[in-house]
């Protein structure tokens, strides 16, 4: 395979934090650790039995690469400029902007189907951005190069030969979850799992625990006379016509409407397209689905300080459990900007 | 072949199985040699509903080049002998507890409904291709039903008529193999009463997604919403005492056929005697209120407790919601001492790395995966549709190729447990 090798302008051979605005570049000849690499992956080579050629470095300065996640699309499309058929990226160790690119590059290839990956430590924030491309651990510091870029270079040939790679081979970060056909039916499975727990298995699962957030309720807010309120809801409650178009399932955005002087939501003016439940009551009253009428009787008496003058909503209906993590962080961030205190999220 | 044995008791009951090979449309209702003619006229008439205009019914086996498109309910035939009613209890007939313990199966034939109705999240089978194999109505012979709605009939009437003309018609065909022979004959025991034993005794807990209109299941004819948790004997759900009415997420719904043919109730009987102990089958509702699924689980916990549980496989209907159900009622029954396994869809995004569940159990950890709900399925042009010329899900025409959550193929996540999809760790 025709191998493109990602690095960051210090590793390049660049310069150093004076060039972190540097844009991406193909380089003439390999430069730094692709050389390493390549003599890791060619035929004959350390590792290698198949016909891998390192055909070119790219890298890019850290603050430029790290800025905006249509850079990395840029890098891909050098890559496949100059033949590239499989990506690997880094490895960034401990370098968080480094990480983050080499993620988003592995993730963006990934996705167009073209075999990547990347090495960085495993507490690297870069981990997250790789999507379902293969990350393998790399040391915390340039130090560990020749091990790390080993263990990158050995888990790069069974990316290259469509071979699984597992936390044997230093795998980190979430490992994609694939749907396969499997012999027995669930039914026949679930059994036999009752009968290995009643035997004392207390391990025993196909869905391993640790995959779960476990979130913590906030604490109380100390005077809601002093603060400001946000209705937010995954009931898909929105102006009637539906405006921007919301998903009545599996969700991918959200939503937000002024409340500017709105006093109430009239039968009418407002639906909800949510698609998991009949709407008839919601529609009659919207309120049933986002208590304005409520919320400005307390805003009217003083119990709150005050209604924040947009409500948020999407389709919390089928939504894949990332999606909706990152709806809330994103919600979370544009409230707090906002200096809203507490939200009051209605659920379907 | 007629008996009046009383229902109650520990009487064995049994399933006469004709099977199915191929259904056709013809002048009259007939089944021969693992044929099934269906008479076109005597199905109208099975289906005649004032809310109803017109209705067309149609034959579709195996391998056809057919893809059905807006799904409503699935039924299998079955029937207890002409004009003597007793299946479907409380839809077709009072459920009388004196009905034989004999029940006709036509196996390997379907009744479908498919077309446009409101609040139906859309759902496609194909008869044919890569999404045939993730569907088990796409292993079945089957009489697809499209209808259309009188001008000034409710959507919620439509609903009625299309759910009894469905079930009179499975009755009807099932009526015209009453006199075959059977292929097979199953003969099955009532769970196991509580007492001294050395098998463990491993029972079954199923959620019924009960939910308001056109999200509802029916049990002796009539929501179940309202209801507490009860043991029910599980030949009277062989014999249709559940009757889904629930238009949720296709790959994550249960038909009435899949009630029938209770994959976990179907495992438990096989292995009773031998490795376990059949201990029951106790259905529960799915509220939509957070107090109400506690005090449901905790209810259905006692009776598991009452009918001397050692294990559950517990069962949910629904998306992410229902996983709060399924995962209160783990660890309650695992808080009694009881060992409890969860079924689950997992909602892992497209790509597979996302958290796959909703609400996890915190205490109960054994749960078995039936695949991924994002998981992408390609979905090739198809020569010819019923239910309907769109699949506004994906914005096509309903012949054309597309690409689709494996969630929108019907029975696809199977969650009583019938599919073989499993999702896993890549590397695994």
């Amino acid at each position: 395979m025709r191998v493109v090798h990602y690095l960051n302008q210090f590793q390049a051979g660049v310069g150093g934090e004076d060039a972190a605005s540097t844009p991406p570049q193909v380089h003439d000849e390999l430069v730094g650790p692709s050389r390493l690499l390549a003599r890791l992956l060619e035929p004959g080579g350390e590792q290698s039995g198949d016909a891998h050629e390192v055909v070119a470095s790219i890298s890019c300065g850290d603050d430029h690469a790290a800025s905006d996640p249509g850079v990395m699309t840029e890098v891909l499309r050098l890559a496949r400029e100059v033949g590239a058929e499989m990506i690997v990226a880094g490895p960034a160790f401990g370098s968080g902007r480094y990480g983050l690119a080499c993620g988003r590059l592995v993730a963006g290839a990934a996705a167009e189907g073209m075999p990547a990956i990347a090495g960085m430590h495993p507490d690297n924030p870069g981990v997250d951005q790789a999507g379902g491309a293969v990350v393998v651990a790399a040391g915390a510091s340039t130090r560990e190069m020749r091990p790390s870029m080993e263990r990158l270079a050995a888990a790069a040939l069974k990316v290259a030969a469509g071979e699984p790679v597992t936390a044997e081979d230093g795998r980190v970060g979430r490992i994609p979850r694939r749907t396969t056909t499997v012999e027995q039916p669930a039914a026949v499975r679930a059994v036999d799992l009752a009968l290995a727990r009643l035997a004392g298995d207390r391990d025993a699962t196909e869905i391993p625990a640790g995959l779960f957030d476990v979130v913590s309720p906030a604490g109380p807010v100390e005077d809601p006379a002093e603060a400001t309120i946000a209705l937010v809801t995954e009931g898909a409650l929105v102006p009637a016509g539906n405006p921007d178009r919301l998903e009545a399932a599996r969700a991918t955005r959200w939503v937000h409407y002024p409340l500017d002087g709105v006093t109430a939501l009239a039968a009418g003016d407002y639906e909800s397209v949510h698609g998991g439940f009949s709407p008839a009551a919601a529609n009659a009253d919207p309120h049933r689905i986002l208590p304005l009428d409520v919320a400005r009787e307390l805003e009217e008496q003083g119990r709150i300080g005050a209604l924040h003058h947009e409500y948020l909503a999407t389709a919390g209906n089928g939504t894949a459990v990332a999606n909706a993590r990152r709806f809330g962080v994103e919600w979370a961030a544009r409230l707090h900007g906002s200096g809203v205190q507490a939200a009051i999220l209605t659920a379907t | 072949m007629d008996t009046t044995t009383p229902a109650t008791g520990d009487a064995p009951s049994s399933l006469l199985v004709h099977a199915v090979e191929q259904v056709v449309l013809g002048d009259r209702t007939a089944y021969r040699g693992g044929q099934l003619t269906v008479g076109v006229e005597q199905a109208h008439d099975a289906l005649a509903d004032p809310a109803l205009s017109s209705v067309r019914v149609h034959a579709t086996n195996p391998g056809d080049p057919v893809r059905i498109v807006k799904l409503l309910d699935v039924v299998e035939p079955r029937t207890k002998g002409p004009g003597r009613g007793g299946v479907f209890p409380g839809f077709l007939a009072p459920p009388r507890p004196d009905r034989p313990r004999q029940t006709h199966v036509l196996r390997g034939a379907a009744v479908m409904a498919a077309g446009a109705l409101p609040r139906n999240q859309e759902g496609i089978v194909d008869m044919s291709g890569p999404a045939a194999e993730v569907s088990p109505y796409a292993a079945t012979s089957n009489v697809v039903v499209e209808f259309a709605r009188t001008d000034d009939a409710s959507w919620e009437d439509v609903d009625v008529a299309l759910r009894r003309g469905l079930l009179r018609l499975a009755v009807h065909l099932a009526d015209a193999a009453a006199e075959a022979d059977p292929d097979d004959v199953e003969e099955w025991a009532p769970p196991a009463r509580p007492g001294p034993g050395d098998l463990p005794r491993v029972g079954v807990v199923t959620n019924l997604q009960t939910q308001g209109s056109f999200k509802d299941v029916y049990v002796y004819g009539r929501s179940f919403a309202t209801s507490l948790p009860t043991l029910i004997d599980p030949f009277e759900v062989d014999d249709g005492a559940i009757v889904g009415g629930q238009f949720g997420h296709p790959g994550l719904r249960n038909s009435t056929y899949v009630h029938q043919n209770h994959p976990v109730v179907a495992e438990l009987r096989r292995r009773h005697g031998h490795d376990l102990s059949f201990a029951g089958l106790v259905i529960c509702p799915e509220p939509v209120d957070q107090h109400a699924k506690d005090h449901i689980s905790a209810h259905a916990a006692r009776l598991c407790i009452a009918a001397g549980f050692d294990a559950a496989v517990v069962t949910k209907e629904g998306g992410g919601n229902a996983d709060a159900d399924a995962s209160l009622k783990m660890d309650r029954l695992e808080d009694a001492g009881i060992a409890a396994v969860g079924m689950f869809a997992e909602f892992a995004g497209p790509d597979g790395t996302g958290p796959p569940l909703v609400f996890p159990p915190r205490r109960a950890t054994a749960m078995v995966s039936t695949g991924n709900y994002d998981e992408r399925l390609q979905l090739p042009a198809m020569e010819r549709t019923l239910g309907g010329d769109r699949v506004d899900i994906a914005d096509a025409d309903a012949d054309a190729a597309m690409e689709l959550p494996v969630a929108t193929i019907h029975g696809s996540l199977n969650l009583l447990g019938g599919g073989r999809l499993r999702a896993q760790e890549e590397a695994a």
